[in-house]
């Protein structure tokens, strides 16, 4: 780090920690004095590159690569224009090749290689996708989202334990309080010698701490609707993938007793089997009951199994 | 002789046994008749690797469908080779009661550096080296070249074992390193890979825990292992510093600056490939173009071990089109190194989640969190295509990919930490990135997943219920083992304080405090005259070891124990380390024996054993906190806390126990050794201190023992090695701490046999 130096007056990191590098749009360092005298009418020229410059596009060089700043610069403009999200497309295969092709973009850019054609070919892609561009501009891509509730998660985590904290603290303090005052009541009042006071008193403190030990629960946060579906998750606009199967068919369940046939409900009253359990009560009927309910219940229960499977 | 053990014909090569390794083999039996997986603690120096080589190899024979594969995994490859000298005595135990030859092939697996027999690679010194050498020698394209250019220098060992050797399998047997070297070596094969083609059809497989747990070399070596393998962690009471080391990612200023040379590098090969053979980057392109399908396939098909750097979502997805090229995928890494440099370049201590991080970065350098993901793979890919031969070179590279895969992948558990300098030294810029995984399961939780037993197993384990919790696995047993004596032959007395009562402690408060040094080493020198032969202390780290000895020195202690014993001292140097043990043997072995200085989480505490006359006494001075100042740390005590209840004082009293149980266990290797167990520090007679030492240490601390003077302690010491120093013969230990078949049979010891194991 400390070979690093400004190319046009040579000086060195080493020689003047405080020096500030610069770079600006061509990739090239500068340090801000130089920044400073080259470019006071605003304007110029690079030392390197002779690219035509302005003074306010000159950044703190953040790495030690240059051309990286360079390309991160490029980067970030490119990625403004090209800002497509995964849901908005049909697959897979064509998210990553519209990757590739944004990442070729900014290699090109970045090694001045073919400049002017990509410049045209940007310029198109924004013409023609100009409402895509202004609806996604707000929008973050899924993963970022994933990361930005990962990080609430763990603010609110981190706040919560630390007010948890706080109130076992505290409440600790007031039941060992309590307790202290406990005791020196009774040592005023009570009777029995003090020896067995303060005997009892210690088993009581120790009871008090494993309590507190006890006590200890975790509340987690909630992340998810009750839906499960995770809060702030982005729905997609994607129509849903449509399932071709066949359809399903309902077919009644057959239910193998091992038992003679149940008489119907209805017919219960008629075959007399209501003679024998107890009437419903105007208030049981209120909710539905009727007693023949309970009545085939009890029937199926008592015929089913009775003829035992051979084998 | 042959145990019954619920109805399971177990053979065990000795004529004794030890009743816990009876009940050891019962709860085993039981983890696997239960697919799940188990904790285990038993004392060391009780056999516990027979008793696990010999159940599961007879669980093998008797169910060869349930259980088809036994994966051991050990720390350092002499215990690997006393594993495989088991495995060689039972093997030929089977062979003698059963008369027929068994065709179990069993091996060892290690690098490279250690199995390599090719005259020129091997002579190699650094395992980096040897493990480069070998790509250049034996990588497809090379081999490919050759063809056309017979002068392209070959492996002649991988070309042969190339030719033949993938169709004629390893002949049944037991094989340990040198073994495989010898078969390589008169066959003309390569040992290296004959050992890793091998292993996937061998019965037994021993090699270190990094070929499961490092997900780099997992993916090499393991993740075509069977599903029906029992997976066996042995000394596995780091095993989460292990998950988490092999997770993490430091990165320095000169990583970033040969990474990039690598990225230059990378960018040359580019141009020049381009000019002469653009076929080849267009082959690559349109596969890449159609995603990573042949490795979803693979895993689909459940035939691989799944990699946590490579995560299954990735498999689904082609790789992102802004990475597509190989000029793009350049300028990305270009991107993604700047904007590191950029981090490094701060002038306080930065600590942040990888979801800011993330977030950073794409307002900085527009970079997306998806193409970051692939960044591994896709470099991977690229290197593939380029043909470089010496991947070593590149390992910078790698390294920053899998840093971007990782901080990209997991948004939880995982920690980034730039700190400008050390702490130590604040004045010297020394700007390193932490990225600093905080979660042990993730590192294995692929190994919990594929295999249908796992079992965790070390002499000091305790307390058995955190291991679960951190490395978050459901056992089906826990259970910690006793060691059943004839004899009380350990005697850990806690000394509490000094003969004028100073009470003596290595807390911060009085670290400098004289009156606890001079205790100290009183102490040192009180036993110094009273055990024989060697004594083992151990410090709590070495600043604190160099402050002691400078002022014994000065106050004349180490003079007046230098005219009991010889002092070797441990030191950060792995040659003076070797050389001062080395030494200490030595002077153990003759004269009045020595003493050795040491330091927990060391290396003489982690894997040296003193058995019997090398340590008749371990001093464990102070309690062994690791640094908690260290903010890798205090980020994982946070995460520990909040994810899973685990609080800072529970993990960090858990941890420095587990190690000072460590240290004081190198004194015990066996029934027959016997030793003293010295802790010196007042703390450590507190019941949440001692509640965390193994229980088979615990037991033998009896209340009279726990705040006990120097003299006091000199007393008792003289008192327990008079006794010791009586002759002891196997007949006393017969019936009671080692069994014969018939005695194992008997009701009462049935018994007494199922009290040993301590469920939890």
């Amino acid at each position: 780090m400390d070979d690093q130096g400004c190319p046009r007056c040579k000086t060195t990191k080493y020689r003047n920690p405080s020096l500030k590098l610069m770079v600006n749009v061509c990739g090239h360092t500068l340090c801000e004095n130089c920044v400073e005298m080259l470019f006071v009418r605003g304007s110029g020229n690079c030392v390197q590159c002779d690219t035509p410059l302005r003074k306010s596009n000159f950044r703190v060089q953040l790495f030690e690569d240059p051309t990286v700043d360079k390309e991160v610069e490029i980067r970030k403009k490119v990625l403004k224009i090209y800002n497509k999200r995964d849901f908005d497309f049909a697959s897979l295969r064509e998210y990553n090749d519209y990757l590739e092709q944004v990442e070729d973009i900014v290699y090109n850019l970045t090694n001045n290689t073919d400049v002017e054609n990509t410049k045209q070919r940007m310029e198109q892609y924004q013409r023609e996708n100009r409402d895509v561009i202004q609806r996604n501009k707000a929008k973050l891509t899924r993963e970022q989202e994933e990361l930005e509730e990962l990080l609430l998660l763990e603010q609110q985590g981190n706040e919560q334990r630390r007010l948890e904290v706080l109130q076992e603290e505290q409440r600790q303090l007031q039941a060992k309080r309590k307790n202290k005052q406990a005791l020196l009541d009774e040592l005023e009042q009570s009777h029995v010698p003090a020896a067995i006071l303060l005997a009892k008193h210690k088993v009581r403190a120790a009871q008090l701490e494993t309590q507190i030990e006890q006590q200890k629960q975790t509340v987690k946060p909630a992340s998810l609707f009750s839906t499960g579906i995770h809060m702030n998750q982005t729905v997609s606009l994607q129509p849903l993938p449509r399932i071709e199967e066949v359809l399903y068919q309902y077919k009644p369940l057959q239910v193998e007793t091992y038992g003679p046939p149940v008489p119907e409900l209805e017919q219960l009253s008629r075959l007399g089997y209501l003679n024998h359990v107890r009437a419903a009560m105007p208030q049981d009927t209120a909710g539905g009951y009727t007693s023949a309910l309970a009545c085939h219940r009890a029937i199926q229960d008592a015929f089913s199994g009775l003829f035992p499977q051979r084998g | 002789m042959k145990l019954n053990i619920e109805g399971l014909l177990v053979y065990f090569p000795y004529d004794y046994i030890y009743p816990e390794q009876y009940s050891y083999m019962l709860e085993l039996k039981r983890t696997l008749d239960a697919k799940g997986h188990g904790v285990l603690e038993m004392p060391s120096g009780t056999g516990k690797t027979i008793s696990l080589l010999s159940l599961i190899v007879a669980y093998q024979r008797a169910f060869p469908l349930e259980v088809t594969k036994l994966i051991y995994c050990s720390r350092t490859v002499p215990e690997i080779e006393k594993v495989v000298e088991e495995l060689r005595k039972l093997m030929e135990f089977y062979s003698k009661e059963t008369g027929e030859t068994n065709n179990f092939l069993a091996l060892a697996l290690s690098s490279r550096k250690n199995l390599c027999i090719h005259p020129e690679v091997s002579s190699l010194r650094f395992g980096k080296e040897v493990d480069g050498k070998c790509h250049s020698l034996t990588a497809s394209y090379i081999r490919a070249q050759r063809h056309s250019n017979p002068n392209q220098p070959v492996c002649r060992f991988y070309e042969e074992f190339d030719a033949v050797g993938r169709q004629v399998p390893l002949p049944a047997g037991i094989y340990n390193l040198d073994d495989l070297k010898d078969f390589g070596r008169r066959k003309g094969w390569c040992p290296y890979y004959l050992a890793r083609y091998a292993i996937l059809h061998a019965n037994i497989v021993v090699y270190s825990y990094h070929y499961l747990l490092d997900p780099k070399i997992a993916d090499l070596v393991s993740k075509e292992l069977a599903k029906k393998s029992v997976v066996v962690f042995d000394e596995a009471h780091n095993i989460d510093n292990v998950c988490i080391d092999s997770m993490s990612v430091n990165i320095t200023r000169r990583t970033l600056d040969r990474c990039q040379n690598n990225v230059d590098t990378l960018q040359n090969t580019i141009q020049k490939i381009k000019e002469t053979d653009a076929a080849k980057l267009r082959e690559e392109y349109r596969r890449l173009v159609d995603g990573l399908k042949e490795a979803s396939v693979a895993r689909e098909t459940d035939i691989y071990l799944s990699n946590p750097v490579l995560p299954d979502e990735i498999l689904q997805e082609a790789v992102p089109g802004t990475i597509r090229t190989a000029e793009h995928f350049v300028g990305f890494l270009r991107r993604f190194l700047e904007y590191l440099k950029s981090r490094l370049r701060v002038q306080h201590v930065v600590q942040e989640s990888t979801p800011q991080f993330l977030k950073d970065i794409f307002d900085k350098v527009c970079i997306d969190r998806k193409p970051l993901r692939f960044c591994a793979e896709r470099l991977q890919s690229l290197l593939r295509t380029l043909e470089i031969a010496d991947i070593a070179d590149f390992s910078a590279v790698t390294l920053i990919s899998n840093f971007a895969t990782l901080v990209s992948t997991y948004s939880q558990g995982f920690t980034i930490i730039i700190e400008p300098f050390e702490d130590r030294t604040p004045t010297i810029a020394n700007p390193v990135l932490h990225f600093s995984c905080m979660d042990p399961s993730i590192a294995i939780k692929p190994v919990f997943q594929r295999f249908q037993s796992v079992v965790i197993t070390s002499g000091t384990l305790s307390p058995l219920d955190i291991y679960p919790r951190i490395l978050d696995f459901r056992p089906v047993t826990m259970a910690s083992f006793t060691m059943t004596l004839a004899r009380t032959c350990l005697c850990p007395l806690i000394v509490g304080r000094g003969n004028d009562q100073v009470a003596l402690s290595s807390k911060f408060e009085t670290r400098e405090d004289f009156a606890v040094i001079r205790n100290y080493g009183n102490l040192l020198l009180e036993m110094s005259a009273v055990v024989p032969d060697g004594i083992v202390a151990f410090f709590t780290s070495y600043v604190y070891m160099e402050n002691i000895v400078a002022s014994w020195y000065e106050q004349g202690i180490l003079e007046n124990i230098q005219r009991n014993k010889l002092i070797f001292i441990e030191t950060q140097d792995a040659a003076e380390t070797s050389m001062a043990l080395e030494k200490y043997q030595e002077a153990c072995e003759n004269g009045r024996g020595a003493i050795l200085l040491s330091v927990a989480r060391g290396k003489v505490s982690e894997g040296i054993d003193f058995v019997h006359h090398f340590g008749r006494a371990v001093i464990m001075f102070g309690v062994p906190y690791v640094y908690t100042q260290s903010r890798i740390l205090k980020a994982r005590l946070e995460y520990l806390r909040d994810q899973f209840q685990i609080r800072e004082n529970d993990f960090l009293t858990f941890d420095a126990m587990r190690h000072a149980a460590q240290c004081v266990g190198r004194a015990i290797r066996g029934k027959t050794d016997y030793g003293l167990m010295i802790f010196a520090d007042k703390r450590y007679a507190r019941a949440d201190k001692r509640g965390k030492l193994p229980r088979w240490i615990q037991e033998h601390i009896t209340d009279g023992s726990l705040n006990l003077t120097v003299d006091e302690t000199v007393q008792l010491s003289k008192h327990f090695l008079r006794q010791m120093a009586q002759p002891f013969r196997q007949e006393d230990q017969l019936g009671l701490s080692l069994l014969t078949l018939e005695q194992l049979q008997s009701e009462e010891m049935l018994k007494k046999i199922t009290q040993i194991a301590h469920q939890t």
